[in-house]
């Protein structure tokens, strides 16, 4: 627990909002989604948001942790354990995100009895349960040194990191009835996007527990790490761009959706995507004497973060805001006729938005504590009683 | 197999609401909530219009689920509420749904209306065709083809209370259903074709 007593007043703050957050849910259990600012014209607001943003966030950890076991990155493994951490702690908080936006969550049970199988949420609970499984997995191995079970689960965990962000984007992408969703290279640029903002949260993360004096990572690490950012928002950048790209080109319904995303409601979200979480952080980090400033690398990736969250904002909304019949039943409101899908979240949402995330800093804290100090020899020493068992079953898992 | 459909006359279609409201009150549907609208396109207002005094235009459009045969809602529902059933009707099984919303990110005509409090009704008391299951909080709802009746060989409710005739209700499948002649004699069409939803719910002028 040091990190937790060794800032009170970091903890204290986050505790304060975790409880608030959990209240807030509790306000919304009694109330129903009701208490959101989600209606039926804007039917998924900023849980949906925040689910897409924690698997995206999630990515970056065990893709960087397992790429130093698949490929041999072996300067990668010195960051393997605070990487993979953040991984568990995020894809928690996103499935939490889906939990809170049920409105029938006393029914879920059925998703058990009767799966459709055509469901991309379907597929969804099945690869986010396989994702944190692996992570579970790799974190008792990797503290108990098994570096034999490492090497070989990182070899699943890689092709599971993309699957799980390329299912999320196929949540939205396969839907015909959302103009600004039904894209091929919605998977692809969820994945670039999960990378770059993954592994930005993740140089945060390091850069705080240099500070912290828990867990020191080296100037080079760092720097390097900081070059792979640099790429992975050149990759994003460019997949963005095609995307808007072929929806502006024949001046058609794709034209009309950009220009809502460019000039209407959700284009502050779009821009400050392009400019100061794209565009800023490249150029920052392009220049390998700026990724050497620590400064620098997390005021960039601190852009970077922000900015894939406006993205997960403008992509969510902008397709909720014209109907495709004019007028549409569900899209009754309050106001009578409404034309247009109108959101603007409620507290209740905000507080649950902002305390989930603070209950995960938390849980980071906590496993950070634990598993960034050196295993003790009562936690290895199993290992080593399994080994020999193994060796005297004449099997050695190093020469087998 | 059955394909139960209705074909809609927009030209004898004035606008009346009576479809809407007669699907109201069959369906116990709460308040804030229409299974069945009557759009005026092109205006946030009942019965508006579009254009300049004098030369205004006014079309109606009387919208509900489309019942489609390749339903985009069906396809999405992790549990399987909604379920297409042996009658050709989009139908939502009500204890399975657990308020994802999928189906209302996949619905391209915005048929579906979520329960996101306690339904409230303007009287204190649930009305309409006691048969008709109660909706709890936290579930997804919308035309159910009026299930009910068609159960029991009666016609939907709107077909019934139309003042113009301007509903055929029948087996799509049936080619010498009034609704299946309606179809191909005027030529009718369906709404968003390019969605490929294939509804059973046409419009003819």
């Amino acid at each position: 627990m040091e990190l937790l007593t060794k800032n009170k007043l970091l903890t204290a703050v986050l505790a304060v909002l975790a409880v608030a957050g959990i209240a807030a849910y509790v306000f919304q259990l009694a109330g129903g989604l009701a208490v959101t600012g989600m209606s039926n014209g804007v039917s998924w607001g900023l849980y949906i948001t925040m689910f897409m943003f924690f698997v995206g966030l999630s990515a970056g950890g065990l893709i960087v942790a397992s790429s130093a076991s698949v490929f041999h990155i072996t300067r990668f493994k010195a960051v393997a354990m605070p990487a993979i951490i953040l991984s568990t702690v995020c894809i928690c908080l996103a499935g939490m995100f889906i939990l809170i936006d049920l409105g029938g969550i006393q029914r879920i049970w059925r998703l058990f009895t009767g799966p459709n199988p055509t469901s991309p949420l379907i597929w969804d609970v099945c690869v986010i349960t396989l994702y944190l499984v692996i992570n579970v997995l790799y974190l008792v191995n990797m503290r108990r040194g098994n570096d034999r079970a490492v090497s070989i689960i990182s070899r699943f965990a890689l092709p599971c990191a993309i699957l799980v962000h390329s299912v999320t984007a196929w949540i939205f992408g396969l839907q015909m009835a959302k103009e600004g969703w039904y894209s091929a290279i919605m998977a692809p640029i969820f994945v670039a996007s999960a990378m770059d903002s993954g592994l930005a949260l993740l140089l945060c993360v390091l850069a705080a527990l240099k500070k912290a004096r828990i867990f020191d990572t080296s100037r080079e690490l760092m720097a390097s790490l900081a070059g792979l950012l640099a790429t992975c928002i050149a990759v994003d950048a460019f997949f963005i761009f095609c995307e808007v790209l072929t929806m502006a080109y024949p001046g058609a319904a794709g034209a009309e959706t950009l220009a809502l995303m460019t000039s209407g409601p959700t284009a502050p979200f779009f821009w400050f995507e392009i400019i100061g979480g794209l565009a800023i952080p490249f150029l920052v980090l392009v220049f390998a004497k700026n990724r050497e400033r620590t400064g620098l690398v997390v005021g960039a990736s601190v852009l970077v973060i922000a900015g894939v969250l406006c993205k997960r904002l403008w992509l969510l909304l902008t397709s909720f805001i014209v109907p495709n019949v004019e007028g549409a039943p569900g899209v009754l409101s309050d106001g009578g006729w409404a034309l247009l899908g109108a959101y603007a979240p409620t507290l209740p949402e905000v507080l649950i938005v902002v305390g989930m995330p603070c209950l995960g800093a938390l849980a980071f804290m906590v496993l950070g504590s634990k598993l960034l100090v050196p295993a003790t020899e009562a936690e290895k020493v199993r290992i080593r009683g399994a080994r020999r068992a193994a060796l005297d079953g004449g099997f050695d898992p190093q020469t087998a | 197999m059955t394909k139960l459909g209705i074909a809609i006359d927009l030209e004898r279609c004035v606008g009346c609401h009576t479809c809407a409201n007669a699907c109201k009150m069959q369906n116990n549907v709460p308040t804030g909530m229409l299974w069945n609208r009557v759009t005026t396109e092109g205006c946030d207002v009942i019965d508006g219009a579009v254009g300049t005094y004098p030369n205004l235009t006014r079309t109606f459009l009387p919208v509900a689920c489309q019942h489609c045969e390749n339903p985009a809602c069906q396809r999405v529902c992790p549990t399987g509420a909604t379920y297409k059933d042996e009658m050709g009707r989009v139908e939502i099984d009500y204890d399975k749904c657990i308020g994802c919303r999928m189906c209302m990110a996949a619905c391209p005509y915005n048929a579906r209306s979520f329960n996101w409090e306690e339904p409230v009704r303007d009287v204190d008391f649930n009305y309409g065709d006691a048969e008709v299951p109660v909706r709890p909080r936290g579930v997804a709802e919308k035309c159910t083809l009026c299930r009910e009746r068609t159960d029991r060989g009666e016609e939907p409710m709107c077909v019934v209370c139309c003042p113009t005739h301007a509903r055929i209700f029948g087996d799509l499948e049936d080619p010498a259903s009034e609704v299946s002649k309606a179809v191909i004699e005027h030529k009718a069409h369906v709404l968003l074709e390019e969605q490929g939803t294939r509804p059973q719910v046409y419009y003819f002028d």
